[in-house]
């Protein structure tokens, strides 16, 4: 039934980002509309695949890596609903459609060959489950600030090109990208904060290679908020590097 | 009972005629009056604007009230029998249109939003007058409802139509919001003027008028209640402004690359946003390359102003499909059949049907 509500969840976000394309490329404003409901009843499949899936386990359900990819998934749809909304950045929702389809397809694709099945804990450390949350829910603030990071370089060019086609009238103003870019980078990097905070008092320690990609991604994006509320970079430069990073933190994935 | 609609507007007579036929808005319930009191008017709206001059209304045989009607201008206008060719739309014809004007969709300018309003007060003020009873009271209200549907649906009102609308549109998608923008106007025209003025009118605020003529300045500094600078001035100021309109007479560029360059160096990551309508250019060329800074000549601007009036366009056919839709499922009220009326007397208020549902409850406010 999980896989079942993982692949419902997929389709639904599929189907969000086609209609959005073809409304947007109609020129029909209440299609765009439609995707926020299509977000949402996503995330109430990505909910109850992640639901059975934690029950399974008996703790928070990032034990592998298909699981960490629908954890980060799910914690972008709920920043953006949170956040994406009530700034007039409803776009931002159609932007992360494709990386979120993308993330739970690579999942179902690893549940279908190799499905470690439950892996419920010897014990339940909290600390761990703390450690692990937060760090996948602030992948997911990182995640969407590189989705704006792209909505930014897309509506700077078009304005720079000097004659704005379709996507310039649906994409948000580049100040209010600026600002959701720096919002959800303090997010993202207090979420961070307190996982490796958490880490310190895990019973069991993690190793060295664990330890250094946490700290490079957190040293990183600490360096990219100082600039961006320090206003030590253009606008352009600091979307470029929240893409860049955020790639940078996807390959870390690999070690965590 | 029948509903009609006669007019002229924009595309069937010129101005000419329009301003002669021009109801005068004080003298709009005395015409009322005169119109419901022409045998077989039984209702009446009268919309009057700078394109179109327009009675809505109910009459038992629509034919004969709109032949009459023909003579009441006449006769009360400045126009010659056959001088003017009226538009005459009776029933669903009569009523597609005014859904149409609503919605912006018959205006000169294509989706504009002002004529929803207009549409409005016409209502209101023939509502006051008692000149209103359930055919008008459903169909205007059914009116706003279309126009609201509409607007909310496509991208009518999507793309600027002019000069001025083009810069406020660049420049909300540069600011997002215009309140605070800070403006610098370079040589005291007219094409400066009015685009400053479109972008106050959206809350930009803190104008300074910067021309070689400092009396110029001062006088358009004060016309836009903002500050006048002397003209070798306005490169030191050039850091504390989010957009500059540029149209001076100067014969060659007056901004250059590094004015542009050493203002948003100290203007730590804010956009800037240049406005260049002078011929032969201002500005040079190479300032748009800089990171965070947009240029846009007046060419550019006349270029969007086009393709936003041609994407309205495009759109046009999706209106009509959406209001054909609504029509299908909903059909037009002031049509259905309803229990005769009692006819008010001109000045009279028909309270019992305004704004009222069959069953008696006030329609909401639209």
């Amino acid at each position: 039934m999980d896989n079942l509500f993982l692949i419902i969840s997929t389709g639904i976000f599929l189907l969000g980002f086609v209609l959005a394309m073809q409304s947007l490329r109609k020129g029909r404003q209440g299609e765009v509309r439609l995707n926020l409901w299509l977000a949402i009843i996503g995330l109430i499949f990505q909910s109850l695949f992640l639901k059975i899936r934690g029950e399974m386990h008996g703790r928070c359900p990032i034990t592998n890596g298909a699981e960490v990819l629908v954890f980060i998934s799910w914690s972008i749809v709920i920043l953006y609903l949170a956040l994406g909304r009530p700034f007039r950045l409803s776009l931002l929702g159609v932007f992360s459609m494709p990386l979120i389809f993308l993330f739970q397809l690579a999942a179902i694709v690893w549940l279908a060959l190799a499905d470690p099945g439950p892996r419920p804990p010897d014990q339940l450390d909290p600390w761990l489950e703390l450690h692990a949350a937060m760090s996948l829910l602030a992948y997911g603030a990182f995640g969407l600030t590189g989705i704006a990071g792209i909505m930014y370089l897309l509506q700077d060019r078009q304005l720079k090109s000097r004659a704005p086609g379709r996507l310039f009238y649906s994409l948000p103003p580049i100040r209010f990208l600026v600002d959701a870019i720096a919002r959800l980078l303090a997010i993202g990097v207090a979420l961070l904060t307190i996982g490796i905070v958490a880490a310190f008092f895990m019973e069991v320690r993690p190793d060295l290679l664990h330890l250094g990609a946490s700290g490079a991604v957190w040293v990183i994006y600490i360096a990219l908020l100082v600039v961006c509320f320090g206003r030590k970079v253009a606008p352009k430069r600091l979307a470029l590097f929240s893409i860049v990073a955020f790639g940078f933190a996807l390959l870390t994935l690999s070690v965590l | 009972m029948p509903i009609f609609c006669l007019g002229v507007n924009h595309k069937t007579a010129p101005v000419e005629i329009r301003e002669r036929l021009a109801f005068a808005e004080k003298a709009i319930p005395k015409h009322l009056g005169e119109i419901r009191e022409i045998d077989q008017v039984d209702e009446a709206v009268v919309l009057s604007t700078c394109n179109r001059v327009e009675i809505y209304g109910a009459a038992e045989d629509p034919s004969e009230a709109l032949d009459r009607l023909v003579d009441y201008l006449v006769g009360h206008f400045e126009v010659e029998p056959g001088e003017v060719e009226f538009y005459r739309h009776e029933a669903e014809a009569a009523a597609n249109h005014l859904f149409e004007v609503a919605s912006g969709l018959d205006s000169m300018v294509l989706g504009e939003t002002e004529i929803f309003g207009q549409v409005k007060k016409a209502y209101a003020k023939a509502q006051e007058t008692g000149a209103t009873a359930r055919r008008m009271n459903k169909l205007f209200q059914q009116s706003f409802s279309i126009g609201k549907l509409v607007r909310s649906n496509t991208r009518i009102q999507q793309g600027s139509t002019s000069v001025g609308a083009a810069a406020v549109d660049l420049a909300e998608k540069i600011f997002g919001r215009l309140d605070g923008c800070r403006v610098m106007i370079l040589g005291a025209g007219e094409m400066s003027r009015v685009t400053a003025q479109s972008l106050r009118s959206r809350g930009a605020s803190s104008i300074i008028v910067s021309n070689r003529s400092y009396d110029k300045a001062e006088e358009l500094a004060r016309e836009l209640e903002g500050e006048a600078i002397h003209f070798d001035d306005w490169m030191h100021r050039l850091d504390q402004v989010d957009i500059v309109i540029s149209s001076t007479a100067a014969p060659h560029a007056v901004v250059h690359k590094q004015h542009v360059e050493k203002a948003i160096g100290d203007r730590r990551g804010h956009s800037l946003f240049l406005i260049d309508i002078a011929v032969p250019r201002d500005v040079e060329e190479e300032v748009n390359e800089i990171d965070n800074v947009y240029l846009y000549n007046i060419d550019e601007l006349q270029r969007i102003a086009t393709e936003g009036m041609s994407r309205r366009a495009r759109q046009l056919d999706y209106c009509r499909e959406l209001i054909r839709e609504f029509l299908n499922d909903k059909g037009i009220e002031a049509l259905a059949e309803v229990p005769p009326q009692r006819r008010s007397a001109p000045g009279e208020n028909s309270t019992e049907n305004s704004a009222s549902d069959p069953a008696g409850k006030p329609l909401p406010n639209s």
